[in-house]
């Protein structure tokens, strides 16, 4: 990376994730695509966990204002792309690490279809790592599903790819 | 690792020092009935949103605001979920007895949820004034919350529900930069919500408040009230809104304070028998009548196949 796109690559990598304050968005994965012309011209292809995500536009007006600030930026284009599809398999490892820590959320490592197929292996609780029982498919949002602990019993949403 | 405490005295003191409660602590019997009381209130007002913020999924102008009423309504019924179920693990009522007791008026939840959405103008003042307020308490609960597992969950309640807020500060931006028949209808949703939303915060906090001793809340109810108005009136005003309280007034210091409450409203709410109570309840029942087909096939599908390696899952309430 030169210095110009190491710059606009920290401006994305400064936003969080509006639900997860702390969480930055190039750690949960939707950052795919970033190119800088040599004139400084910016593209940025942005991925949604769902495409039915309310967070979008504020995600994407963020995004805008921080490599905006950005010098040397001579224009910007920030775009939501619909492939390829995010799977948790883009979330970083110091990433799963925080969410466990802070926010008490697992990552579902499988790709589990609540329509079709054999369920998923169960995810380790967060907080003791003994396997959870599903309790629902479908927790907050598309991109999370809730789990129960037996042994600490803590209530736990898992963040997994969306059917 | 259980811990337990010899007297009251030693469980307070233990509070004061910082110390959080875990679901298999020998907690004190009062302490869990209040702790439970209040999650249920909370689960069942989410659970209650939830079914608010689905009525508007049809009726929402735009796609952009649909797909966000549409989040919402999902993200209120996960909390209501959650809270459900870390209440149903303190061992005093089932989540099928909590939600009996809601359908059938036995149990409480939050006034504004006993009013009728009349219109899209009341949708936004909702998600601007109720939210805002709703988000204050929990902010002032989560501060300093001696409950672990309550703790943690509303930590994720917050950052979700800060971003309900922000969609309706954006609607209402919209509304007030619209046509002078979009003014007229956010200032007569105004009128009609501003009153719920600040008895929501409740009646002045009493001196020996448990909540606040077993530090539950951080913060007295007419602090947290009296802040919220301080940043509400002038940034309605800032709009060229009006606030429907003639007593309403500045002190010296530029700092404004509500008049007097009249908190007979409320008491109503807290007995069901608030303005649209009755209709919100039958409607919350029937509901969950008609989606027991839904919960039906998920049982069926969860006795069918089992998870690998794992006991049966458990979808049942």
């Amino acid at each position: 990376m030169n210095p110009l796109e190491a710059a606009v690559h920290a401006a994305v990598a400064s936003v969080d994730d509006p639900e997860y304050p702390g969480l930055s968005i190039v750690d949960l994965g939707l950052l795919e695509q970033l190119m800088v012309s040599s004139d400084g011209a910016v593209s940025i292809g942005l991925i949604p966990t769902f495409s039915g995500c309310p967070a979008l536009r504020h995600i994407g007006d963020a995004v805008t204002q921080a490599v905006q600030s950005v010098d040397n930026v001579t224009a910007l284009d920030v775009v939501w792309l619909a492939t390829p599809a995010w799977t948790i398999s883009r979330v970083s490892a110091e990433a799963k690490a925080m969410l466990a820590r802070d926010f008490t959320v697992a990552v579902d490592v499988a790709l589990p279809s609540p329509h079709s197929g054999p369920r998923p292996a169960p995810v380790p609780c967060p907080m003791c790592a003994t396997p959870m029982t599903v309790q629902s498919m479908f927790g907050t949002s598309r991109c999370r599903s809730i789990h129960h602990c037996s042994s600490c019993s803590e209530s736990v949403e898992v963040l997994r790819s969306s059917p | 690792m259980a811990r337990a405490w010899e007297s009251i005295q030693d469980f307070e003191s233990f509070l004061d020092n910082g110390g959080i409660v875990e679901r298999t602590d020998a907690m004190p019997d009062e302490f869990r009935n209040a702790v439970f009381r209040f999650i249920e209130l909370h689960a069942n007002s989410e659970q209650m949103g939830g079914l608010t913020e689905r009525d508007w999924i049809p009726r929402t102008p735009g796609l952009r605001h649909k797909m966000a009423v549409l989040a919402k309504t999902q993200d209120e019924f996960g909390h209501a979920h959650l809270l459900y179920m870390i209440a149903a693990d303190m061992g005093i009522k089932t989540r099928r007895q909590m939600l009996e007791d809601l359908f059938a008026g036995r149990s409480r939840f939050h006034n504004v949820f006993h009013y009728r959405v009349e219109t899209w103008t009341d949708q936004v003042a909702v998600a601007f004034l109720v939210d805002s307020a709703a988000l204050a308490s929990q902010q002032a609960v989560f501060k300093n919350c001696s409950y672990g597992p309550y703790r943690r969950i509303l930590k994720r309640i917050i950052a979700e529900e800060g971003f309900h807020m922000r969609l309706g500060e954006d609607r209402m931006m919209k509304l007030a930069a619209g046509t002078e028949t979009q003014r007229a209808m956010f200032q007569a949703s105004i009128d009609r919500w501003w009153w719920p939303s600040l008895q929501l915060f409740g009646p002045d906090s009493k001196p020996n408040d448990l909540l606040l001793r077993w530090h539950i809340k951080s913060e007295r109810n007419e602090v947290l009230r009296a802040r919220w108005v301080q940043k509400f009136v002038p940034l309605l005003h800032s709009y060229g809104f009006t606030i429907p309280d003639d007593g309403l007034h500045q002190d010296d210091d530029g700092r404004w304070h509500a008049g007097p409450i009249d908190w007979e409203p409320l008491k109503k709410t807290f007995a069901n028998v608030g303005p649209d109570s009755e209709r919100r309840i039958s409607d919350a029942a029937a509901h969950w009548h008609e989606t027991t087909w839904v919960r039906t096939a998920l049982e069926s599908r969860a006795d069918t196949q089992p998870a690998a390696g794992s006991t049966k899952s458990n979808v049942s309430v």
